[in-house]
């Protein structure tokens, strides 16, 4: 149907076998672990240019589907290099650089997200990247990373390093629609995070007894886990319309991208707060999931800025002057 | 999952916005009483005169019968067109009252009460809390007593708004004695110019009434105005409350969009300010009440209990709005006007057609799947 928002069939396949992969390859569970994720096989899968037409090497889905995947990847607290891979080959391809573009999204080229911190570059689980996706102040850049010094992350679990901030950058955008497009992805991540973090919460309500009753029984658990739901619910449907706004190039998809980028960071972190609060003692180890989500939601809250809201045209401006008082 | 619109659709969104600018009235909708309840007939009539009452209703009963992209169309241009809020005193017959005829009256009584509701003829009210019974609704015990072809109705209902101006009452009573909770209800007709029937408005808290208590003194009621079968009322009830989340909320929701943007523009530029950052969460938050309004009606399923985190949502949001506006006009916040009346009406969004709290359990408990208390 041309005017729908049910899934299709073609994107419920993708997402389903997407699902899968990350549910057997990259469990919430091999966080306690401590290895850097091996993203090979989402390189494989196509994940780092799922919205790539075919004939230049991509999967030729739309901005929606990949929007969806990285929903799934928020999710399983799948490493930024992730984000890195797909937005640096969006970077190298918007600046006509189509082999570097497709090094990106195979991994022959690794990459990884960074931030500016004062006169520093902060590059977020670099691994064995060699080139940093640097979020500016409104633009992209890809840098090479040099003098890199690794630094205890938040809370010792996040990976992180530091190099000087005056590298010279081999390819910069701030085209509309690669910043779009990173603000969708990133608000993507952030949306799995307000899911899991909800679905998280909710087992554990309906687990743990506490005075003879699992401890969903009692309501102001049954609230916050209600506050998430909408919270997620929300975002989620957010998600879908600045998605199919942006992957059809409508005239108000920077307005609800813009809407997104500016929901999403609270909505993750609320829920991923609650979720702690609902685990209780086990919430607040290391030793629980729970924390590495609130991790993830403010490192993904730090990359680049939701466009000023109220600097865009809104679509649901009124088309008359406002009632004469009775 | 796409929002492709055809040419035909934005030939109807056109036509829509000339008609609703054309004829949307000037002046806003009165507060309370005749004057209010001869506004929301009017409005009405020249609706169904432009052809553009019904729109959810299907054609069959005299609405548009219109597919659901055509419906949000009609609520976005109504809104931007400042068309009168759709909560007025038509609300519980377009609703309400005649969505659940549909579903379960018979022949005759959609024949006879559906095209007056349609016409604004018939004005319609809601008897179901009483002063015991408000979010225990199931509680209630207004009875009902067989007695020959009528039922004789004694008890009082609290809350029912517009009751003092309604022509008919969709009236939940108990049928069956001794009966408990949610066995032995009726859903019945109630005529509100039936002897023994005393309305008593109820000031609300902006200083207006549009409410009232309804007290019944051996109201007789004939057989034939029960819906659905004797004491099988709270399945037909449960029709009616379902049905609170599907149309009428699209122009309420998205009503909050374009009062956002009044707000914008009411506190002029405020560049980097924190009232700045509140005026872009509300935009931002009444953009995704849009989006969920959407996907409440363009995927399955869509269940009571996805519609309770939207009208959560909608609700508090709403009161957010006009709390705002509260502080961006300041000490004209002091005197009776639009935004400091709307503010106080807005108390009744977390507490009418569901708690917030109650509204929390069941998202809890039915989306969830946490368990009951």
């Amino acid at each position: 149907m041309s005017f729908d928002l049910n899934r299709s069939e073609d994107q419920r396949q993708i997402l389903d076998a997407a699902g899968a992969l990350l549910a057997t390859g990259f469990p919430v569970a091999r966080l306690r672990e401590g290895r850097p994720d091996d993203l090979a096989p989402l390189a494989e899968f196509g994940a780092f240019s799922l919205s790539v037409p075919e004939p230049e090497g991509g999967a030729g889905f739309t901005l929606v589907e990949e929007a969806l995947l990285h929903a799934l990847l928020g999710r399983h607290l799948v490493s930024p290099r992730a984000l890195a891979a797909t937005l640096a080959a969006a970077v190298a391809r918007r600046a006509g650089m189509a082999d570097l573009a497709a090094a990106f999204a195979g991994l022959e080229r690794q990459a990884c997200l960074a931030v500016a911190s004062g006169g520093d570059i902060l590059l977020l689980d670099p691994a064995n990247a060699e080139m940093a996706l640097l979020f500016e102040d409104r633009g992209l850049a890809l840098v090479e990373i040099a003098h890199a010094q690794p630094e205890a992350g938040l809370g010792r679990s996040l990976a992180v390093a530091r190099m000087p901030g005056d590298a010279g950058a081999v390819a910069r955008s701030d085209d509309a629609r690669v910043l779009a497009t990173a603000d969708l992805l990133v608000s993507a991540q952030l949306l799995g995070v307000a899911e899991a973090t909800r679905d998280l919460a909710v087992a554990y309500a309906g687990l743990r007894q506490q005075f003879g009753k699992p401890i969903g029984a009692f309501q102001a658990i049954k609230h916050h886990c209600a506050n998430m739901a909408i919270a997620a619910e929300m975002l989620s449907a957010q998600l879908d319309i600045a998605a199919i706004a942006l992957a059809d190039g409508r005239p108000d998809a920077e307005f609800q991208v813009a809407a997104l980028r500016r929901l999403a960071p609270r909505t993750a972190l609320a829920n991923a707060r609650a979720c702690v609060q609902i685990h209780g003692g086990i919430g607040f180890s290391a030793e629980a999931d729970a924390h590495h989500f609130v991790k993830q939601a403010h490192l993904l809250s730090r990359l680049g800025e939701a466009r000023p809201i109220l600097d865009l045209p809104a679509p649901m401006a009124p088309l008359r002057p406002a009632h004469e008082r009775t | 999952m796409q929002l492709k619109t055809t040419p035909e659709d934005e030939a109807f969104r056109a036509a829509a916005r000339q008609w609703l600018l054309a004829n949307v009235p000037a002046a806003r909708a009165p507060h309370e009483g005749r004057a209010a309840s001869d506004f929301a007939r009017a409005w009405l009539a020249r609706c169904r005169q432009g052809g553009w009452a019904g729109i959810g209703w299907p054609k069959e009963f005299g609405g548009q019968g219109l597919p659901p992209q055509r419906i949000l169309i009609w609520y976005e241009e109504y809104v931007r067109a400042r068309a009168p809020s759709a909560l007025d005193c038509t609300f519980v017959g377009l609703n309400h009252a005649g969505p659940t005829l549909i579903a379960c009256g018979t022949d005759e009584q959609k024949a006879f009460h559906l095209p007056r509701i349609l016409s604004g003829e018939a004005l319609w009210c809601q008897g179901f809390s009483e002063p015991g019974s408000g979010s225990d609704l199931a509680s209630l015990k207004t009875t009902g007593t067989v007695d020959g072809d009528h039922l004789v109705v004694n008890g009082q209902k609290i809350w029912s708004s517009y009751s003092d101006v309604a022509d008919f009452q969709e009236l939940l009573i108990r049928t069956e004695p001794g009966s408990k909770r949610h066995k032995g209800l009726s859903w019945v007709i109630c005529d509100m110019r039936t002897p023994g029937i005393t309305v008593r408005p109820i000031v609300n808290m902006a200083g207006v009434s549009h409410f009232a208590e309804v007290f019944y003194d051996d109201v007789r009621i004939p057989l034939s105005n029960v819906v659905g079968a004797l004491n099988d009322g709270w399945r037909v009830a449960m029709t009616t409350l379902g049905f609170e989340r599907k149309t009428a909320a699209m122009g309420l929701q998205f009503e909050l969009s374009v009062k956002v943007e009044d707000l914008i523009a009411l506190a002029g530029p405020q560049p980097g300010t924190a009232l700045a950052e509140r005026l872009a969460d509300l935009r931002a938050e009444a953009a995704a009440l849009r989006a969920m309004t959407y996907r409440m009606v363009l995927r399955e399923p869509a269940t009571q209990s996805d519609g309770s985190m939207m009208r959560l949502h909608f609700a508090e949001l709403a009161q957010r709005i006009y709390r705002t506006a509260m502080d961006i006009i300041g000490p004209e916040a002091l005197v009776d006007n639009d935004w400091s009346h709307d503010y106080l009406e807005a108390y009744s969004e977390t507490i009418a057609g569901g708690t917030a709290e109650i509204q929390r359990n069941i998202i809890a408990e039915r989306v969830l799947g946490l368990p009951r208390e």
